[in-house]
C-alpha cells in the first residue's frame, strides 16, 4: 500500500488520505492508523473520524498544525503491524414482513427476483461496518449482493422510522434514528442502534461485522420489549475466512 | 427560571458544541456565530462553556421567573424589557416577572442571549447544544420552562459594555483554505472559483448554507469522506453548499474549500440574498 498523503483540513483538522478505494485491507489500515494516532497523540488530538480510505484528525486548541503534521509524518513512516482481533459477527434481527417492508416488492421487481429471494440474498452475507456517519450511529456497510442493488427513490420520504433496513444503490444500511431518506425500505429491526444513555451511544463501530437474521412479526414484538427492558441477548457467530 | 411565551422563528440552546462523538456520526453543533455567542458570555463573565440561547430573524418572548443578569449579542436585534428598549452588548439586570421581547434584527442573522451562569438545560453527550434525536427538543417551544444557574445577581457588579468589530457584520469577505479536492479541479476553474462571488439562498439553515454562483463549475463525487463545519462542497451539477454547525460528519461531494473559523461566524450572519466574496488563504500564511 502506498504511503498516505497528510494534509491540513482547515485550521484545526488534519486529513490522512490513502488512494480512494473501498476494501477490507484499506479499512484495516485506516483503523490501525486511527489507533496509532489516538495512542501516540492523546495530548494533541480531540477525536478522529475514519471513513473508507481517509482519516480526519481534529486537533486541540494551541497545538501547532505544522508541528503536528511533522510528527505525524514521522510516526507514519513505520506503522507497526497489530495482531488481528478475534472477529465476531453480530446478529441483527430484521422483520421483512410487508407491514415494515414498504419497498421490498419494488426491490424484487427491479432485480427480477421474488420477495423470498430478496430476503434470502439480504440475510446471507456477513456485512462489514466500514464506518459510522450520515446519522448518529448509521453504519456504512460493505457486502450487498449485486442482485439486490436498487436505485434510490425519486422522491425521498419525509420520515423513515428508526430501525428501518434499506437499500440505496449499491449500499444497504439501517436508519439508526428517524430521518428523511430516499433508500428503499425492505424491513425493520427492533434493536436500538443509537441511545444517548448507552456508552458508547452507538451499537456498532467501524470494523464490526453484522448479519441480518429474518424474524417474524411476533418475534419482532418480543424483541422490541426485551430491548426496552434491556434484557435482549445478542446472537453472534464467528467470521468466515 | 424563564418561561417561553413565544419561541420565535427558530430558537435553540447552544454551547461550544458536542465534540468527541463525531466518529459515531453525531454532529458538533454549537453556536452558528461562535464569536458573538462568546461575546454574550464574556459580558457576564460566564464560563466559555456556558450555554446560551440562539435565535434567528425573529427572536423569542420570555418571562423571567427569577431575577438575573442578561446580555444580548450578535445580529442587531431590537430587544425590550417590559416594552422598554434595552441596549445590546451590555449586561442588563432583569427582575422577577420581567418580560423580554426580542424582535427582528436591523442587520445580521443570528442573535445570542446569555444569562448569568448560563442556561442549565439537559446535557446530552457532554453538551447542551440542541440537535434532533440527540436532545429531547430540536427548538424551543411555547410554554417551555428553562432553568438557569443559580448565581445570585448581587455578585455581578461589573458594568461592562463592549461589542464585536462592526466589520464582522458589514464586511463580505470570506476567507477560505483550499479543500481536500481543490487540486483535482481544472487549473483555470481553480482561479475562477477563488475569485467568485456567492449569494446565500433561502434554503440555508444550521446544517448548511446553499450558495448561488458556482453553476458554471462542477466536480466529481468522491467516495464518502470526513467533512466538518465550513467545508464547501461542489456537486456534479454545480450546486454549492457550505456546511454549517449541524453538518453531518461525512459526505460524498467534492470538498473544494474550507472556511476559516472566523469565516464560518461571518457567513452565519449573512441572510438569504446577501453576497460574499471568497478570498483564498494558503496554509503557509498561518
Amino acid at each position: 500500500m502506498k504511503q498516505p498523503a497528510i494534509k491540513s483540513f482547515g485550521e484545526k483538522a488534519v486529513l490522512i488520505e490513502w488512494e480512494p478505494s473501498i476494501n477490507d485491507n484499506m479499512l484495516t489500515m485506516v483503523l490501525q492508523v486511527k489507533q496509532l494516532v489516538l495512542k501516540t497523540f492523546a495530548r494533541e488530538v480531540i477525536e478522529t473520524v475514519p471513513t473508507y480510505s481517509s482519516l480526519a484528525i481534529f486537533i486541540k486548541k494551541g497545538v501547532k498544525q505544522d508541528d503536528f503534521i511533522k510528527q505525524l509524518t514521522q510516526k507514519l513512516k513505520n506503522i507497526p503491524k497489530t495482531k488481528p482481533a478475534i472477529l465476531r459477527v453480530l446478529h441483527i434481527p430484521v422483520c421483512y414482513d410487508p407491514k415494515f417492508a414498504l419497498d421490498i416488492e419494488e426491490v424484487a421487481q427491479t432485480n427480477n427476483i421474488t420477495v423470498p429471494k430478496v430476503i434470502e440474498l439480504h440475510t446471507t452475507p456477513q456485512y462489514k461496518v466500514y464506518f459510522l456517519g450520515f446519522l448518529p450511529g448509521f453504519p456504512y456497510l460493505g457486502g450487498l449482493d449485486k442482485r439486490l442493488q436498487t436505485p434510490r427513490k425519486k422522491t425521498p420520504r419525509e420520515k423513515i422510522e428508526a430501525g428501518s433496513v434499506a437499500i440505496g444503490g449499491s449500499q444497504t444500511g439501517v436508519y439508526t434514528t428517524s430521518s428523511p431518506g430516499g433508500w428503499n425500505i425492505i424491513g425493520k429491526s427492533p434493536l436500538n442502534f443509537f441511545s444517548i444513555e448507552k456508552k458508547p451511544p452507538a451499537l456498532l463501530k467501524a470494523g464490526d461485522f453484522i448479519k441480518f437474521i429474518p424474524i417474524s412479526k411476533d418475534e419482532y414484538r418480543k424483541i422490541e420489549v426485551e430491548v426496552i427492558v434491556d434484557i435482549y441477548k445478542f446472537g453472534e457467530e464467528a467470521a468466515n475466512g | 427560571m424563564v418561561e417561553v411565551i413565544k419561541p420565535g422563528l427558530f430558537t435553540t440552546i447552544q454551547d461550544k458544541g458536542r465534540t468527541g462523538y463525531r466518529r459515531v456520526g453525531v454532529p458538533v453543533s454549537g453556536a452558528m456565530d461562535a464569536i458573538s455567542a462568546a461575546m454574550a458570555n464574556k459580558l457576564l463573565d460566564n464560563s466559555t462553556q456556558a450555554a446560551i440561547m440562539e435565535f434567528t430573524m425573529m427572536g423569542p418572548r420570555l418571562l423571567f421567573k427569577k431575577p438575573t443578569v442578561i446580555a444580548i449579542s450578535g445580529a442587531g436585534f431590537h430587544a425590550k424589557i417590559n416594552n422598554v428598549p434595552i441596549e445590546l452588548d451590555k449586561a442588563t439586570e432583569v427582575s422577577e416577572n420581567d418580560i423580554l421581547k426580542i424582535d427582528h434584527p436591523d442587520f445580521g442573522n443570528y442573535g445570542y442571549l446569555a444569562v448569568l451562569g448560563g442556561f442549565d438545560t439537559q446535557e446530552v453527550l457532554e453538551s447542551r447544544s440542541y440537535y434532533n434525536n440527540i436532545t429531547e427538543k430540536q427548538q424551543l417551544v411555547k410554554g417551555q420552562v428553562l432553568n438557569f444557574s443559580n448565581v445570585s445577581s448581587e455578585v455581578f457588579k461589573r458594568n461592562a459594555s463592549f461589542s464585536i468589530d462592526s466589520t464582522h457584520f458589514s464586511d463580505d469577505t470570506i476567507e477560505v483554505f483550499p479543500g481536500p479536492e481543490f487540486n483535482l479541479l481544472p487549473k483555470k476553474n481553480q482561479q475562477k472559483i477563488v475569485a467568485s462571488t456567492l449569494k446565500v439562498r433561502t434554503q440555508s439553515n444550521r446544517m448548511a448554507y446553499v450558495m448561488e454562483g458556482m453553476e458554471a463549475f462542477s466536480a466529481k463525487e468522491i467516495i464518502t469522506a470526513p467533512v466538518q463545519p465550513g467545508t464547501v462542497q461542489l456537486t456534479p451539477s454545480g450546486k454549492c453548499v457550505v456546511l454549517m454547525r449541524d453538518a453531518q460528519t461525512t459526505g460524498g461531494y467534492a470538498r473544494i474549500l474550507q472556511l476559516t473559523e472566523q469565516a464560518i461566524c461571518k457567513l452565519a450572519q449573512k441572510r438569504a440574498g446577501d453576497t460574499v466574496q471568497i478570498r483564498l488563504k494558503s496554509y503557509n500564511d498561518n
